[in-house]
């Protein structure tokens, strides 16, 4: 920690979260990131000091990798600040960004844009495909730069550790883009559970009815010429070489595992946030899944992964099960006969004196009844200007990569349980796991899925 | 207490009786419906190829008289087995000219047609064998069970595990308390996959398009019986016809019937008071890829209520800390969570506690096997194991899951589950749910 850069109490306060790595976020360390952010007032640059941080009252130089679809979006919601350079491997599919940023330099190989902008920018957005995260979001680091990249992080655990170490290394402000958790929610969800309102939670159920791209495919045998505005190789990237497809962009990559990470690793980020906090979550002991087929191509229509983490503290043991696909968790008695189950995607936590559905006790009469504690979680102001304003010298963001690192990594080991499911059928086990030394004690071979191999030319 | 549901009184002293049987002669028993043991059965065979080749094979001990299949081709191997055999290709013609001729019946067609086959054969007296799920709509089943009693004849649903000993074992183990009172239980299949990385049939298809030219053995009027019109395919035939929601009944229709048996049976189950159901996307013409449906049960006297799970399409409840690492789940199985322990099929778990188990005298007769305990039944027995009073109720709770997946009601089934009024055969609080119950016929079809 550079002295230079930060007050004795923000040190103090990241202090308290280094001492909570590996287990998570944990209360303390949430609760005086968020009321850090919820206090932060302007300050002129020479206070704080150093060449990383943007003073408060200074626009921050922002370049994004990956910027039509979702990267449009997070850049809208960066656009107080310059946009000065975009970079994208479809330059067809970047056109509207393009079109809005005029005045941002133009590239295709975000190595190339790095290397020339160097000195024109502050921080990167980084909302490629999964495939591409890891890759562009370390340079971005290494080179000092602070980095807002889409969930989840990376598309496999040891590049989200790795990413992880080196945004601490190299104290870049960093967010992982699930947006949920500045919501209001969040917070509720956490301030209930902490209050006992359901007591201690041994269970937690989390859905997503997507996806909405095709699953349970094999790999087409056509090859039709690439589009002209689209540099394949570049798309490819650090993925193992194959012919162009339009089955696999734009979006319909994230059910292919050699790009995308599936349901899971599209939304599980989002909806294991507010669980992770709440219930300080760490690694797990284990993990099982079973699915509607395991395919080496591509994701299933469906799946249920069932993780189980050890007690925290004085929190019990806790079993967390995801399902996605349209299948859910059993509908739970206390939800009142016709009121929406969550809708396309919730969480239903079940403690030993009640349940909640999202930030709702059930039934509605509870959470009528309930007398709500006092709003102790400072609120966001909002989930991009968290990240912002982290990179002006603020307090870490809400999902910065020390928070939301481990819960990536557990988020992608599902897809490692996914992906083993046959030989976990077949064998009779479920996945044990040694988070700290990120690695599978009792399947050597599901190993090969905590690090993918790079294809020649990319590194980490 | 609901009258459907099977008490172990019965279940013992059907079984008993069916183990303690010896031959009478004709006379004895009285009446024209039951041949005496020591004549053989006349049989018809509806439905000859696949599975019907198999049942017709497990009562050759009888004289197959007469057999009947909408496809000569699929069936010819059959054909060729009984050459002695007549041959039709519509049942009805068959039971007509072959009235005086036969004393029962197996049914071994496509789901769509059990009812209707079964039923007409029930009307003129014949005793029935019919494959699982007995019909296939819920309303059929009630029918076709009612339509037994009525008539007195012997009847035996194709769910065999019935007979074996694991469904007795889990029976007495169950009554003994080894596990102690059970509330929930899990149930599952990987069917329509085949292992987990191939599959058995089709499931989340749409309509095909083409129209082949139906094959010249086969008569695809008849093969579509009851159900709406539509062309000939090869995608519904032989077998494929589970995926489709007009023909078969999906995976839970499949094997829900011989795996949630051994659960009716040992639980003492009859109608669910609710179900409800979460799958992958699903349509009109096919069943979903994959699904999970639960059923609550009431209290069924000294028994808590319990919530039965059923999956299939790969999913399968999480493993039970109790089972031992290396120890498969199985693609298919029971799990039985008592108060006081866990039940993987008749094996109480981890094994250990299996081996240390003082297990009950047998308080079940064994069966002489699922097929005998229906031709013995066809001549004066004792009712069959799954017989249609026993099956009819299973095999509606069954059916009631497909109801609670229908595209149709999937957005009704985000904020509710399926009432069920059993005894009134009747959704309560969903109507448009209840016609689901009940499929209309083609014209010329009745049940």
């Amino acid at each position: 920690m550079k002295g230079n850069r930060r007050t004795t109490k923000q040190r103090k306060r990241e202090c308290a979260k280094t001492i909570s790595e590996g287990t998570g976020l944990s209360r303390r360390g949430f609760m005086s990131g968020a009321a850090a952010v919820a206090a932060f007032t302007i300050v002129p640059r020479h206070v704080l000091g150093g060449p990383g941080n943007t003073a408060p009252s200074e626009k921050l130089n922002i370049a994004g990798i990956g910027v039509g679809g979702q990267g449009g979006g997070d850049l809208g919601n960066v656009s107080s600040e310059n946009i000065v350079a975009l970079c994208d491997v479809d330059w067809r599919h970047a056109a509207g960004t393009f079109k809005r940023y005029p005045k941002a330099r133009q590239y295709r190989d975000f190595r190339k844009m790095l290397d020339k902008e160097d000195k024109n920018i502050d921080a990167v957005v980084v909302a490629t495909p999964d495939h591409t995260h890891a890759v562009a979001t370390m340079m971005a680091i290494k080179m000092g730069k602070h980095v807002y990249c889409e969930k989840p992080l990376a598309h496999d655990i040891f590049e989200v550790r790795k990413l992880t170490e080196a945004a601490r290394e190299h104290k870049v402000a960093t967010q992982l883009g699930n947006q949920g958790q500045a919501s209001e929610g969040t917070r509720l969800v956490c301030e209930f559970i902490w209050d006992g309102a359901i007591g201690p939670v041994r269970e937690v159920h989390s859905w997503c009815n997507r996806p909405i791209s095709p699953r349970g495919i094999d790999r087409p045998k056509e090859t039709p010429t690439v589009p002209e505005t689209l540099n394949w190789d570049l798309w490819l990237g650090t993925a193992p070489e194959r012919p162009y497809h339009p089955c696999y962009l734009p979006f319909s990559w994230r059910g292919w595992w050699d790009f995308g990470t599936g349901v899971l690793g599209d939304i599980g980020c989002h909806q294991f946030a507010p669980i992770f906090r709440a219930l300080k979550l760490g690694y797990p002991t284990s993990v099982e899944a079973c699915s509607s087929g395991v395919n080496s191509e591509t994701a299933p229509l469906a799946s249920i992964v069932r993780y189980e983490f050890p007690a925290r503290g004085d929190l019990p043991p806790v079993k967390l099960t995801w399902y996605d696909g349209g299948l859910m968790p059993t509908r739970p008695a206390e939800l009142e006969d016709g009121r929406r189950y969550g809708g396309a995607d919730s969480n239903l936590y079940v403690g030993d004196k009640g349940k909640m559905l999202g930030h709702r006790l059930i039934p509605e009469a509870k959470m009528k009844e309930y007398k709500q504690p006092p709003k102790t979680l400072p609120r966001s102001p909002g989930h991009h200007k968290e990240w912002i304003l982290a990179c002006k010298g603020g307090p870490p963001a809400g999902s910065n990569f020390e928070a939301s690192g481990p819960m990536a990594e557990v988020v992608l080991l599902g897809n490692i349980a996914v992906r083993m499911g046959k030989q976990l059928y077949e064998q009779g086990l479920k996945l044990y796991y040694d988070g700290p030394n990120m690695r599978i004690t009792n399947m050597p071979d599901a190993n090969k899925y905590i690090r993918r191999e790079y294809r020649k030319g990319w590194t980490l | 207490m609901n009258k459907k549901k099977i008490s172990r009184r019965d279940f013992l002293g059907g079984a008993a009786t069916v183990a303690a049987f010896t031959i009478v002669p004709r006379n004895v028993l009285g009446g024209p419906r039951h041949k005496p043991p020591s004549e053989k059965l006349n049989i018809a065979g509806i439905g000859v190829g696949g599975q019907g080749s198999g049942d017709i094979g497990n009562v050759s001990s009888e004289n197959i008289v007469a057999l009947c299949d909408v496809d000569w081709k699929r069936a010819a191997g059959t054909f060729r087995r009984y050459a002695d055999a007549k041959k039709y290709h519509d049942f009805r013609r068959m039971l007509d000219k072959e009235d005086k001729n036969i004393d029962a019946v197996v049914v071994a067609t496509p789901d769509h047609i059990h009812a209707p086959a079964s039923m007409a054969a029930i009307k003129r007296g014949k005793h029935v064998y019919c494959e699982k799920p007995l019909t296939h709509s819920v309303y059929e089943a009630r029918k076709v069970a009612e339509a037994a009693r009525k008539y007195k004849v012997a009847t035996q649903m194709g769910n065999q595990g019935q007979a074996s000993e694991g469904t007795r074992l889990m029976c007495e183990y169950i009554w003994d308390g080894a596990i102690g009172p059970v509330r929930e239980v899990h149930v599952w299949t990987d069917r329509p996959l085949r292992g987990l990385s191939s599959v058995y049939w089709p499931q989340g298809v749409e309509r095909p398009t083409e129209r082949p030219s139906v094959p010249e053995t086969l008569d695809w009027d008849l093969w579509l019986g009851p159900a709406p019109n539509r062309p000939y395919h090869p995608a519904y035939l032989p077998f494929n016809w589970r995926g489709w929601w007009d023909f078969g009944t999906g995976a839970l229709g499949d094997i829900g019937c011989h795996s949630i048996d051994p659960i009716f049976r040992a639980l003492k189950l009859g109608h669910p008071m609710s179900v409800e159901a979460t799958s992958t996307l699903v349509n009109k013409e096919t069943y979903p890829v994959a699904s999970v449906v639960n059923y609550q049960f009431p209290a069924r006297g000294d028994m808590p209520p319990v919530k039965l799970s059923w999956y299939d399409g790969g999913m399968r409840p999480r493993r039970p800390d109790e089972l031992e690492n290396g120890r498969r789940l199985g693609t298919g199985g029971v799990l039985f969570v008592g108060e006081a322990g866990k039940m993987l099929g008749e094996r109480l778990i981890p094994e250990s506690r299996m081996k240390e188990y003082k297990r009950p005298a047998q308080m079940i007769p064994r069966s002489p096997g699922h097929h005998k305990e229906w031709i013995q039944a066809c001549k004066g027995g004792k009712p069959a194991g799954s017989n249609f009073d026993h099956a009819g109720p299973l095999a509606e709770a069954v059916l009631l899951g497909n109801v609670a997946l229908r595209p149709e009601l999937k957005e009704k089934m985000n904020q509710t589950r399926l009432l069920w009024d059993g005894p009134n055969l009747k959704i309560t609080n969903i109507s448009e749910a209840n016609k689901f119950l009940r499929r209309e016929y083609r014209e010329g079809w009745t049940l």
